[in-house]
């Protein structure tokens, strides 16, 4: 298991390289005044990487015990909530969405739910008075806050 | 609002700060305006858009402070498609541009959209383009530089901040020309920012440097440098009053670097002779003058329907001279 | 000789004046601990607000310098504290600080940055007072063919770096060099890796770039410790929270190399204070990592990266005060500010504008003194962060990290990016890779290829132009003696004692 990880990273770097070189070499460059170009560096890089891989393949290193299933569930929970809180953030504003989100991240990392919501409820609008008023950083309201401010 | 239309598929890609989307919802009844700078913060967009703000709010032209957001990302690629794609007919918006914006319209490095696909409101201020050397170059005056240029092609570096085809090349492309030599067959170097083209120029890494008139000021008064020529209409004022034009050195080459201002493609044609009106009265007060000195601009007053003429017909004109030497096909 | 600077203090020391620089220090360790909010957009922030409320341009300028030296001062907190680097020139400052922390030691850590970050800028403000006419020549002599070597010269020292996995800090490496060459190609203008996206045409972004590598994958991390089954939940222990003299007085030389180097690399314009970190950072490592201890919470790898930030900012004013070109982006910001106020610094500001030249130095000095003022006792305050239950610090994290980008861009794509990239941290870190080589590639990689190709234009095409100089010559020499000597030099010594 220990040793598949780093074989498949290996392979998969190689992948990518190969994916680097074939783009570099479809740029199209109208001119150029300097004689290396654009594309000879994201060659050369694409050949290091390469030989760097197969190395890798050949002598693979050690990794970190990957996480469970359990635990691999939590993680995307989390991912899942930071991409709910990216989609959301410009629509609902700064203000709901952050609620949501600390709620939520909150909950995973062990809190009870009376914890978690007063958490989310306090930090989403502290900060945004912090940010707005005292940073001067304009975050989105919502529409729905504007005519309460 | 209207912004619901333009919110389908661009929206999730594009969508600006929830601050400014949400706010132009209310923006539309409260009358808040607001700049879009397309960079980060402190550049010269940063700088357009504030002189904008300043000036109306200094000259009590609008009551509420006018916001200036940031939105960088291909040299305002990204606030172009925003524009286009999402805040298309917001009457408080407007967003700021240069000639930097025309050039790249003209290599169509803008997307799906051409030039007239936004309503171009004005011009504030305007700087000139330069042609400067080292003051222990050889050459006294752009003739000098010019014969050399022909001659020996190879010898002479050009640098500046620009990529190949940004309007810092430009200069360097239409200066060659002048002299009858191909675009490609310069010397040209592109740094980071006319800084460290003028770093360069300093430490005499390269010979030519094709700058803007107003960040060269404090390096004039200092003497480590000569401007051979400014490319302006006519000569300067101030401590400029002593640097030739190209066109009087019998070269017509000139490059005024605009600051100006567009809004949405949908925009009422009473929303946009509003900000016209408002933009040609600010330019005319003594105050804003102060202000445009301060940023190192010089005057220049093109609005509405003018304006946007003129805007086409650079972009026209960059255009053809990018196909002449094989930038676009 | 120095009347610019009397005049300079006179100017700087009066009540508002000095209230202003405290208000900036302690504004600008605030901008500066927000990850992703650094010097440049506190000073983009309050700018406008200095000039709108009538400030003399001599006590805007000590506001705007003053956030500037606070932001490289508060920096560090999250570098040590949470893992995330809070600007560029603190990604080495997590090393040897977040190791520190996490055995308890975040007060000395705290502190101990404090004092070399004075000590940094201290000597870059005495250079930058005694020898600032004299260092603007030496920057200029810096063309693309110096710069280059020099990026080899860092890269050569980063093989130090390469610890016990070579072949993964290698790839980390290859890894953030290509992260850097997506976008616009600075030279020919061609699109390079940005799959028609117009959000990818200026490249990826440095600060979505550590938070999404940092940040991001720090959160997800710290939920794989949080839910370890063997009772070490990873939360380090509050230990003693002020830095003892003898640690201090240990990082002496420490102190004084670094802080030399990073004023050194602070005055060539172009490169910042992540280049001075990194350089100064691995010179330590070389010359004092007896027991390999760097990397696992080594004072002296603490204090090498702060003395060099620190220094590298206030060298940035070398060539933005003599030349009047910005050193950095947030001397170029600076540069605006001075505009606004008519004035253009150049060699004639000293003696045209002493208050303003003289006020500004004096208020670096003051500025300084300032922030170690209140950077020392609150070290304890600062490192109860640490105690902050998870439940509450996780959700501040993501909070921070997504003000942090959306302030800059404006545009959630920039934050979909951020997630992607965190994704990418965490599985790099899962699979033993160091994220410095990572982050290091990418900031010399693109200096390393543009001025490759710019001096490769000067000369038409003649590689000789990469050595020619001194200066150029001299980077080589040294980058080879750093690959080979440590190779050589125990053969050489081993068959030395055989013929003996």
């Amino acid at each position: 298991m220990k040793l598949a990880a780093d074989r498949l990273l290996g392979i998969v770097l190689i992948g990518l390289a190969a994916f680097v070189a074939v783009q570099a070499m479809q740029l199209e460059v109208p001119f150029s005044y300097d004689p290396v170009g654009p594309r000879a560096f994201p060659l050369g890089l694409a050949i290091i990487l390469a030989v760097l891989s197969c190395v890798l393949i050949v002598k693979p290193g050690s990794n970190e015990t990957w996480p469970g299933r359990q635990l691999g569930m939590k993680l995307l929970l989390v991912l899942a909530t930071l991409l709910v809180y990216a989609l959301l953030f410009t629509k609902l504003g700064f203000i709901i969405t952050s609620l949501l989100a600390v709620t939520s991240l909150s909950r995973i990392f062990g809190a009870s739910w009376g914890k978690a919501l007063l958490t989310g409820g306090l930090m989403a609008v502290v900060s945004y008075f912090l940010f707005t008023h005292a940073l001067g950083i304009s975050l989105p309201s919502g529409y729905w806050v504007e005519p309460l401010l | 609002m209207k912004i619901n239309k333009g919110l389908s598929t661009y929206a999730s890609m594009l969508m600006l700060a929830g601050g400014i989307l949400a706010a132009s919802g209310v923006q539309a009844q409260s009358d808040a305006t607001e700049c879009i700078a397309p960079a980060k913060p402190g550049g010269g967009y940063d700088l357009t858009c504030r002189l904008a703000a300043n000036g109306l709010e200094k000259t009590g032209t609008i009551d509420k402070p006018m916001a200036v957001s940031y939105m960088p990302g291909g040299i305002g690629a990204v606030a172009y498609n925003h524009v286009n794609g999402v805040r298309d007919d917001d009457p408080n918006l407007i967003v700021a541009a240069s000639t930097g914006a025309a050039v790249n319209l003209a290599l169509g490095k803008f997307g799906e959209y051409d030039a007239d696909d936004v309503r171009w409101l004005g011009a504030l201020g305007v700087d000139y383009g330069a042609i400067v050397v080292n003051a222990d170059a050889p050459w006294q005056s752009l003739d000098e530089l010019m014969e050399d240029l022909k001659d020996n092609p190879g010898d002479i570096a050009f640098g500046a901040g620009g990529t190949v085809g940004s309007q810092d090349w430009m200069k360097a492309a239409l200066t060659a020309k002048a002299a009858d030599l191909s675009p490609r067959k310069l010397k040209y170097v592109s740094f980071e920012g006319g800084g460290e083209a003028l770093a360069a120029l300093l430490g005499n890494h390269i010979q030519v440097f094709t700058g803007d008139l107003s960040e060269l000021q404090s390096q004039l008064e200092s003497g480590k440098i000569r401007v051979l020529a400014s490319l302006s209409e006519e000569r300067m004022s101030g401590p400029y009053a002593d640097i030739p034009t190209a066109k009087e050195q019998g070269y017509d080459v000139q490059w005024p670097i605009w600051r100006g201002y567009y809004m949405g493609p949908n925009v009422s044609d009473e929303a946009y002779q509003k900000w016209v009106k408002r933009m040609k009265a600010l330019s005319e007060s003594q105050k804003f003058a102060e202000l445009r000195e301060d940023r190192g601009l010089f005057p220049m007053s093109r609005f509405g329907n003018e304006f946007n003429d003129y805007v086409l017909e650079q972009v026209d004109q960059f255009e053809s001279l990018a196909k002449e030497v094989g930038l676009k096909q | 000789m120095f009347d610019f600077l009397i005049h300079g203090f006179d100017v700087a020391l009066s009540p508002l004046n000095i209230g202003l620089a405290v208000l900036g220090a302690l504004l600008g360790t605030l901008f500066g601990s927000l990850p992703g909010i650094g010097p440049i957009n506190g000073i983009a922030i309050l700018m406008p607000l200095a000039y709108t409320l009538g400030l003399p341009a001599e006590s805007a300028l000590i506001l705007l310098a003053a956030i500037y030296t606070g932001a490289e001062y508060g920096g560090r907190m999250s570098s040590i504290l949470l893992n995330v680097p809070g600007d560029a020139g603190a990604v080495m400052t997590t090393l040897d600080g977040h190791p520190l922390a996490k055995k308890g030691l975040a007060g000395p850590a705290l502190g101990l940055s404090a004092i070399s970050s004075f000590v940094g800028a201290t000597i870059a403000i005495i250079g930058l007072t005694l020898f600032a006419p004299l260092l603007a020549e030496v920057a200029v002599m810096f063309g693309p063919a110096e710069f280059f070597a020099l990026m080899v010269f860092a890269f050569a020292s980063m093989s130090v770096m390469m610890g016990k996995d070579p072949i993964k800090t290698a790839i980390g490496a290859v890894l953030g060099v290509l992260i850097g060459t997506v976008g616009v190609d600075s030279s020919t203008g061609v699109l390079r890796y940005t799959f028609d996206l117009p959000e990818l045409y200026d490249g990826i972004d440095f600060v979505v770039m550590i938070i999404g590598l940092f940040a991001i994958s720090e959160i997800l991390l710290m939920l794989e410790h949080a839910n370890r089954k063997d009772g070490n939940d990873g939360l380090p222990p509050l230990g003693r929270v002020f830095v003892s003299l003898k640690e201090v007085v240990a990082c002496k030389w420490t102190m004084g190399r670094s802080g030399l180097i990073g004023f050194i690399i602070g005055i060539l314009p172009g490169t910042g204070a992540s280049v001075a970190g990194a350089v100064a950072y691995t010179t330590e490592k070389r010359l004092s990592d007896k027991d390999n201890s760097f990397g696992t919470g080594n004072m002296r790898g603490l204090a090498a990266p702060e003395a060099a930030n620190n220094a590298s900012a206030a060298g940035s004013f070398v060539p933005m005060l003599t030349l009047g070109i910005p050193g950095s982006g947030t001397t170029a910001v600076l540069l605006g500010a001075l505009m606004l106020y008519n004035i253009t610094p150049g060699p004639m500001m000293f003696s045209e504008r002493p208050e303003v030249a003289g006020g500004l130095i004096a208020s670096l000095y003051i500025g300084n003194i300032v922030l170690l003022a209140l950077n020392l006792p609150l070290a304890g305050v600062f490192a109860r962060v640490l105690t902050i239950p998870r439940w509450v610090l996780v959700p501040g994290i993501a909070i921070l990290a997504f003000v942090g980008v959306f302030q800059l861009h404006s545009n959630l794509a920039a934050i979909y990016l951020m997630l992607i990239i965190g994704i990418f941290g965490y599985l790099l870190r899962k699979l033993g890779f160091s994220l410095a080589p990572v982050i290091l590639g990418y900031v010399l990689g693109g200096l390393m290829e543009q001025n490759l190709r710019r001096a490769l234009s000067i000369s038409g095409g003649d590689l000789g132009i990469l050595w020619q100089s001194g200066i150029s010559l001299g980077l080589w020499i040294a980058a080879f003696a750093l690959l080979v000597l440590p190779w050589l030099l125990p053969k050489l010594l081993q068959a030395k004692t055989r013929k003996a």
